[in-house]
């Protein structure tokens, strides 16, 4: 019964890939026009922060063509979605299949995106082969950019997969910290949703835990597609433990905020960025989703006066406020045009591994302040910055910016 | 919490799932016992239910966890709510049957039931298509009163679920046991070709089967918003797939078995995430599917009718 279930997924997978995922944008292009890639979720459940994120890269690259920063030369972006209707969400196969679109399309000189850490894997080993680089505004797993999984992810031994926001590796450690210091419980209980972002943040968390001596009462493991958690949540009550760490993205954690606040309404409760996201604010409601911390692995600017300029462009042309990772998906945007520039300035050919080069060793004044990358491919700042959701009844519920108060930064191992 | 509570609370909490499995699993029960056939659909009947719940909900101004009612109106709407939901369940439940499966009646194979799980798939991508991907807020408009034994607690709600249940399933056995119609769906079941003969309207017999089937799907799609405040086009799969497994553990076709499948599962899946781990719960009660079936093929309690030749 599994077996013809399983099939049938994967009939009905195909079937709608093809019809869903079809390319949007620029498909003919003259010798002189400059592709950028952009693949991100933008149907399905991560469809309101993706859409934020295109937005972003969206303006970037429109503001470069408006003031024509390169002369003789058009920018044209090519969307493609990597979420499907079977997976109502991000789809790692879908995502391989529209790195090897990018890969086939000779003016793409590199790209934006993904959004989640899963597609991300299908998708760093494709473009590593093609030579395509790949800037994520939001793709935090470890695993990308650990050298010990080179091989996998960048079978090219070059760095073609880059990021302006920091890994797991920090933003389940420092929120460890976060908890053991600023919010000072003593012992814990970790969940994670069973997915390669979940897991991950979970582990880099509960280590860190440890190592602050933060007492672990046990770790469980949530399956996403179930609806009932009361079982492990009248465990954690059981144990009398007095915070609740979730390691996971919204498809699990909706269900686990709302009966967490039925069953242990009282402790401290926390989780990464696979959280910080209107739906869980529209999912659950309020009181339920009240009181929970969420962290970003970036830095808050999204209300920095200093870019107040740049909010209101972003604000008025898109009808929306841009959220933290829509600006580093703008920086991404900005250290490609930067490489671009440089490569076109040295006189050299505006090619992929010219670009690639540029951006590897590049060092970029941003929104977020100056980004640059170690040998692997990771931002070199490391700020986490952690939130807490709390109700502000003047605003709607799906608008993240005034849902989430920002906190601080996580402090630092 | 003292252990004893603890087991209590366990208990509850396992009851109260196990009761919706058992709604979800006498529709494919009741399918099954008549045309031998497994509807994967119901899977998705179910998922409807919940979102046809939410509107009827949403009509009397309910959204959200903002709006509690009491005493009378409280009682109105779940009921006009739980009767809108099971009729227009029943109707897609008969309209699946007209369109998609009886054109295929008499085919050998395997043919109807593919048909179901396509059908399923239909079901769940129309209604993440229309009504978009992302989980919904499901209103609970009942008040969380609690009644208190130690540390462990009974909510008022849980109380509903059970009485709610206890009163469909009751209805179903009496209505197979004692009706006409029930008299005509167990001959169906017996010998359907004995029971044509014997001027017995098998295809009104059939549609019975799905519209009751399909009922307490959307009852059970309404417990499910009410107890889990959420709904999102994804629900079926899961609930579906146990609801399912609780109907062939207690004997497919077997109504009182379908009910006994559910609860057992339910606290299955509550005892295992309270003393084993809930990562561990589908592969204790898959296992234990896999152990009934090889001890005994026709599940927990057998078929109560002779099978078919």
């Amino acid at each position: 019964m599994i077996t013809r279930r399983s099939a049938a997924t994967l009939l009905a997978g195909t079937a709608l890939g093809a019809a869903f995922g079809l390319p949007r944008g620029a498909q003919a292009a003259d010798s002189k026009t400059i592709i950028i890639g952009i693949n991100l979720p933008i149907t399905g459940a991560d469809a309101a922060g993706a859409k934020r994120i295109m937005n972003g890269a969206l303006l970037g690259i429109q503001q470069a063509n408006d003031s024509n920063e390169f002369p003789g030369y058009t920018l044209k972006p090519l969307v493609l979605n990597d979420a499907t209707a079977t997976a109502g969400q991000y789809d790692p196969a879908q995502a391989a299949t529209n790195a090897r679109k990018f890969v086939s399309n000779e003016h793409v000189l590199a790209a934006i995106g993904p959004e989640m850490s899963g597609s991300a894997k299908a998708m760093a080993p494709i473009l590593s082969e093609g030579n395509v680089s790949m800037v994520t505004p939001s793709a935090t797993n470890p695993d990308l950019t650990n050298p010990q999984f080179a091989a996998q992810y960048m079978p090219s031994g070059k760095p073609t997969f880059f990021r302006t926001v920091t890994t797991d590796a920090f933003q389940g450690p420092n929120m460890a910290n976060f908890y053991a210091e600023t919010l000072g419980v003593k012992d814990v209980y970790i969940l994670d949703d069973s997915g390669a972002y979940g897991v991950g943040l979970a582990d880099a968390f509960q280590k860190q835990a440890e190592a602050k001596g933060l007492k672990v009462l046990g770790r469980d493991r949530l399956d996403p597609t179930a609806s009932d958690y009361s079982a492990v949540l009248t465990k954690i009550k059981s144990l009398n433990a007095s915070s609740l760490y979730y390691g996971g993205v919204s498809n699990a954690g909706v269900k686990l905020v709302k009966q967490a606040y039925a069953i242990v309404p009282t402790i401290k409760k926390g989780g990464g960025d696979g959280i910080y996201t209107p739906d869980i604010t529209t999912g659950d409601g309020f009181p339920a989703a009240e009181g929970w911390y969420v962290t970003n692995a970036s830095p808050h600017v999204a209300d920095d006066p200093k870019i107040a300029n740049w909010l209101n462009e972003y604000t008025s042309a898109f009808n929306e406020a841009p959220d933290d990772y829509a600006i580093t998906a703008y920086d991404g945007v900005l250290v490609i045009l930067a490489a671009l520039k440089k490569v076109i300035a040295e006189g050299k050919q505006p090619n992929r591994e010219n670009v690639r080069a540029a951006i590897a060793s590049s060092s970029v004044d941003t929104l977020q302040g100056t980004v640059s990358f170690d040998q692997y491919g990771d931002v070199k700042q490391r700020v986490v910055s952690v939130f807490q959701i709390t109700h502000d009844p003047k605003y709607p519920l799906d608008d993240a910016n005034h849902q989430f108060k920002y906190i601080g930064v996580a402090p630092q191992s | 919490m003292s252990s004893f509570d603890l087991l209590l609370q366990q208990f509850v909490n396992g009851l109260s799932l196990g009761a919706m499995y058992a709604l979800l699993a006498l529709g494919f029960t009741i399918v099954y016992g008549i045309m031998e056939l497994i509807n994967f659909s119901h899977f998705n009947v179910f998922m409807i239910g919940s979102f046809v719940a939410m509107g009827v909900l949403s009509l009397f101004g309910l959204s959200g966890q903002t709006v509690l009612l009491h005493g009378f109106p409280l009682v109105g709407v779940l009921v006009v709510t739980l009767a809108v939901t099971m009729i227009a369940c029943g109707m897609l439940g008969v309209g699946i049957e007209r369109l998609a499966l009886r054109p295929l009646r008499g085919v050998q194979g395997p043919m109807a039931m593919i048909t179901t799980i396509g059908v399923s798939y239909v079901l769940s991508n129309v209604v993440m298509l229309t009504m978009g991907a992302n989980t919904k807020n499901f209103p609970n408009p009942i008040p969380s009163v609690a009644l208190h034994i130690g540390t462990a607690q009974i909510t008022v709600f849980q109380f509903i679920i059970w009485a709610l249940s206890a009163v469909l399933m009751g209805g179903l056995y009496f209505f197979v046991q004692r009706s006409k119609l029930g008299k005509a769906m167990r001959a169906t079941a017996q010998d359907p070709d004995a029971a044509l003969m014997m001027g017995v309207d098998v295809n009104r017999v059939i549609m019975t089967a799905f519209f009751l089937g399909s009922a307490l799907a959307g009852a059970a799609g309404f417990i499910f918003g009410l107890y889990y405040n959420f709904t999102n086009f994804g629900i079926g799969f899961t609930a579906g797939l146990r609801a399912f497994t609780a109907a062939v553990l207690g004997g497919i076709g077997n109504i009182p078995g379908a009910m006994i499948g559910g609860l057992l599962i339910g606290l299955i899946e509550a005892m295992a995430g309270q003393y084993i781990g809930a990562k561990w719960a589908d592969v204790i009660i898959f296992s234990l599917l896999v152990l009934v079936l090889v001890c005994r093929p026709a599940g927990l309690l057998g078929r109560l009718a002779p099978t078919k030749s």
